[in-house]
């Protein structure tokens, strides 16, 4: 009896001391990351790509990210092998804000974190956990040679220092906003023009007569369209306007709700809607009913801040059906007595899309900028979209641009699998030097073997897109007052547009609106657009404008 | 004297503890290891609530944040919306509670008369079924079920003529309610009443042949011996659900409610800490909102145990 309830205490005893061991250990290992291996080499060393092994660790602050593994396909493949460089990742598993605070409470961040611009940058520079990139800008230098000294100056935080690596920058418009039209449904009506608000009007309640199972204007989710709407009854203006709640008028930035363009851009849609000419789901639907409805060609027109996502599978696929069938992308629609080419359905900024950051875990920062520099290069940028040398492009051209091989052409599905395997790796895209390759490429092929997206881009949207670079960054941290107020605001204006598109008459949409701006008065809106002016000159400023 | 015996006494009884925890020290080092986890896991983090009173910054830690008082308080309570929130939160639990809470009862109750088996057996797994799917499948089901265009729902009401034109039926706020209820009434009420099936299994059943003998009808039997047997178990429950009257769902209104004109009846406390906390990382302000739900929840569940106590049933 009294053997056995040894052994037991015995047992229980061995169980505890590992327990007690482990959660004593550890500590040690952290410390010295902050400081470490700063001070690697002097100002004119450069860090080669290739010569050493470079181990870089990532996150990717998105819930749906994660990094496919680094190797697996032939570019990265290529890069571990010629460069040296491995990447692990961190996985966010789902959750990535939470996972990203987990870090930064415990002081165990990545090399580098690739994240949206504001308000976790911002965070994380003020709370002393980035690396400041100025001291390598001029020893790698394909950042200032293809984003440029204005951009860098945009991206620049409060303090004067840059801080994030940009993604997908761009110089030059981009942007994919605007009116698809389905082509059979069209002709079948007699092509009628499609120029006004009033045109478009007509058309759909024609398309409504005829075509009773068929949407006649699909905005997809969130109702995207109507904001694209807007534009139709702005001169020089953008749907941007919505989404920092606020137009300029002069020098200030006014309120939206106010606004007599606005106004009468919800009139309209709300009229559309009233009529069941735009999709009763409009607010409610999820991607997946939007996709099935442009794919199988159940929409006669179709707007939304990138229709073309959607529009080319969808434009493919009727063609299989009916050689004659697809969808085309019309001119941007304006109220009557506007002049159309001052009409913007989209906007776009030269910052593209979000940024990478290092971090001071990072042993050696200046190695990673190096490799990031690299990728955004037209070498990297080349082998991660066309793949290795060799293959599917061979060498530059004088201009710097790689030159396809006949394997490019004839082997389309082959080259387009590189770009989608490296999808989750694009972390510094170059939109100029990628677009300025592709558009080259495009220019000398034939028309019908030209890809439906790029040809609307040449031939409509990357002309109809806005320059919202200005708009970039003015928005107030939440934790401050004008924060909290952005916060109240931001939703007044999103229950205003739902109720206003909702609306039984036009007195009643005004009614919503004058509502909604004595609501968001209420909490500080003035106080709010004050703010967002003073940033957005600083901006105008930093741009030269 | 009597004092000193009962003194005596009382030290006799805490020498027999102390001695007796030892004699089975081998047992207590089972149960140590279990008050150590809930000790760490629910006790230590407490200390975390002191957030609620700082302007948290996450760089600094608890240490180096400032001390606010009762800011983040008073920035909930004087909220435009506050009152709208507060609203929802306990309409939409109470409504639950109203219909949601005693479903599975029934359910069971009806399952327990079922004589066929493989009947029983095929409700009850078809019942429970749905509580395993997640949210999001739950909402893209009844999304596309309540479209306006070619959702299941409008189609079958205009084949049969009830309606000329489809209903917009997630875009008008009188039908919220409703649609959220029935979603939460399929989803949980097949694997709710599997607890109540189990505790009317345990009931005796010579109590039914006595009954029965007795002349007691099926509907008497069931108000007189299987409902009161599992009385105990169903005021556990409705206690707890007491409690969680501040949580009235979260992912089910998220998903449902997308359209923001449906926000004056949606929102609910944990949606909007969500949108206004979470997402924008305001860890002081999310922190005082679930202290204030917290301190709520812990008073219902007091009073309702309360209430229970004089039933004889009470949690403690």
């Amino acid at each position: 009896m009294i053997s056995s309830r040894k052994i037991w205490i015995m047992i229980m005893v061995l169980c505890f001391v590992p327990i007690i061991i482990s959660g004593c250990k550890d500590k040690e290992s952290n410390v010295e990351a902050d400081t470490g291996g700063k001070e690697k080499r002097g100002n004119d060393e450069l860090f080669k790509l290739g010569e050493e092994p470079l181990e870089i660790t990532m996150f990717g602050n998105y819930d749906w990210y994660t990094m496919p593994p680094w190797g697996e396909d032939v570019a990265t493949k290529w890069i571990k092998e010629n460069k040296k460089v491995d990447i692990t990742a961190i996985d966010g598993g789902g959750n990535a804000a939470q996972r990203l605070s987990t870090m930064i409470a415990s002081n165990d961040l990545p090399d580098f974190i690739w994240l949206d611009k504001g308000t976790d940058v911002e965070r994380l520079r003020k709370g002393g956990a980035l690396v400041p990139l100025d001291p390598y800008l001029d020893k790698y230098t394909n950042l200032q040679e293809w984003f440029g000294e204005s951009g860098i100056n945009m991206l620049r935080s409060e303090d004067g220092k840059l801080y994030q690596y940009p993604n997908w920058y761009n110089a030059k418009p981009f942007g994919n906003a605007g009116y698809v039209v389905n082509k059979g449904i069209y002709e079948e009506l007699g092509s009628p023009p499609l120029e006004t608000t009033e045109d478009l009007y007509n058309y759909l309640k024609q398309v409504k007569e005829n075509y009773p199972n068929i949407t006649p204007f699909e905005t997809d989710v969130e109702g995207q369209g109507i904001n694209v709407l807007y534009s139709a009854f702005a001169e020089n203006q953008s749907p941007a306007n919505i989404r920092i709640n606020a137009v300029p008028e002069g020098d200030k930035l006014t309120s939206i709700f106010t606004n007599e363009e606005y106004v009468e851009s919800l009139q309209y849609a709300s009229k559309l809607y009233r009529e069941g000419l735009i999709t009763q789901d409009a607010l409610t639907q999820d991607r997946d009913m939007v996709t099935e409805k442009v794919s199988s060609g159940r929409v006669a027109v179709y707007a939304s801040a990138s229709p073309t996502d959607l529009a080319r599978p969808g434009h493919y696929n009727l063609q299989e059906e009916d050689s004659d069938d697809g969808y085309f992308m019309v001119w941007p629609i304006a109220k009557a007595g506007l002049n159309k080419d001052n009409i913007y359905p989209g906007a776009y900024d030269m910052m593209g899309w979000n940024v990478s950051v290092i971090t001071k875990s990072a042993e050696d920062p200046e190695a990673v900028f190096a490799f990031l520099d690299w990728l955004t290069g037209p070498e990297g940028q080349s082998v991660l979209i066309f793949g290795p040398e060799g293959k599917y492009w061979d060498g530059f051209d004088e201009e710097g641009y790689p030159q396809f091989t006949e394997k490019y052409v004839s082997d389309p599905e082959g080259a387009g699998k590189i770009e989608e395997d490296t999808l989750n790796f694009q972390w510094n895209g170059n939109s100029n030097f990628l677009d300025t390759a592709k558009a080259k490429f495009t220019e000398t092929l034939p028309q019908e073997d030209r890809n439906w997206t790029t040809h609307w881009q040449n031939e409509i949207t990357w002309k109809t897109q806005y320059d919202a670079t200005a708009y970039l960054g003015i928005d107030p941290l939440p934790e401050t007052t004008e924060g909290q107020i952005q916060q109240s605001v931001g939703e007044i204006a999103e229950v205003a547009r739902a109720e206003a598109l909702n609306a039984k008459s036009d007195e009643e949409v005004i009614k919503i609106l004058e509502e909604a701006e004595k609501s968001a008065q209420s909490v500080g809106y003035a106080d709010l657009l004050a703010y967002k002016t003073k940033e957005w000159q600083k901006n105008l400023e930093t741009l030269g404008k | 004297m009597r004092a000193e015996s009962m003194h005596r006494r009382q030290f006799k009884g805490n020498q027999r503890l102390v001695t007796r925890y030892f004699r089975q020290f081998d047992l207590q080092m089972m149960v140590i290891p279990g008050l150590l986890f809930i000790f760490i896991f629910n006790y230590i983090l407490m200390y975390g609530v002191l957030m609620a009173f700082q302007d948290y910054n996450i760089f600094e830690g608890m240490a180096g944040s400032e001390w606010v008082g009762f800011k983040h308080f008073e920035r909930f309570f004087e909220d435009p919306r506050f009152l709208e929130i507060m609203r929802n939160t306990i309409v939409l639990s109470v409504l639950k509670i109203l219909i949601c809470f005693p479903a599975p009862i029934i359910l069971a109750l009806m399952l327990n008369e079922v004589r066929h088996m493989m009947f029983k057996r095929a409700v009850q797994t078809i019942t429970y079924l749905p509580h395993f799917l997640s949210w999001v499948i739950v909402a893209g089901f009844a999304t596309s079920i309540l479209a306006t265009d070619n959702g299941s729902l409008n189609m079958a009401l205009e084949k049969i003529n009830l309606i000329d034109k489809p209903i917009n039926f997630l875009s008008i706020p009188e039908y919220f309610w409703t649609i959220i209820i029935s979603t939460n009434l399929w989803k949980s009420i097949g694997f709710a009443s599997i607890v109540y099936l189990a505790a009317v299994a345990g009931v005796d059943q010579q109590l039914y042949e006595a009954a029965s003998l007795d002349g007691a009808s099926k509907w008497k039997q069931i108000f007189l011996i299987t409902i009161p047997s599992i009385m105990p178990v169903i005021v556990i429950f409705f206690i707890l659900e007491i409690g969680n009257l501040l949580n009235a769902g979260f992912e089910d209104l998220l998903l449902l409610g997308s359209n923001p004109v449906l926000r004056e009846v949606s929102d609910v406390i944990d949606t909007y800490v969500y949108r206004v906390g979470i997402s924008d990382g305001l860890y002081s302000y999310a922190a005082a909102i679930g202290l204030f739900k917290a301190v709520i929840s812990v008073g219902l569940l007091t009073l309702a145990n309360q209430l229970a106590r004089k039933s004889g049933n009470s949690l403690w």
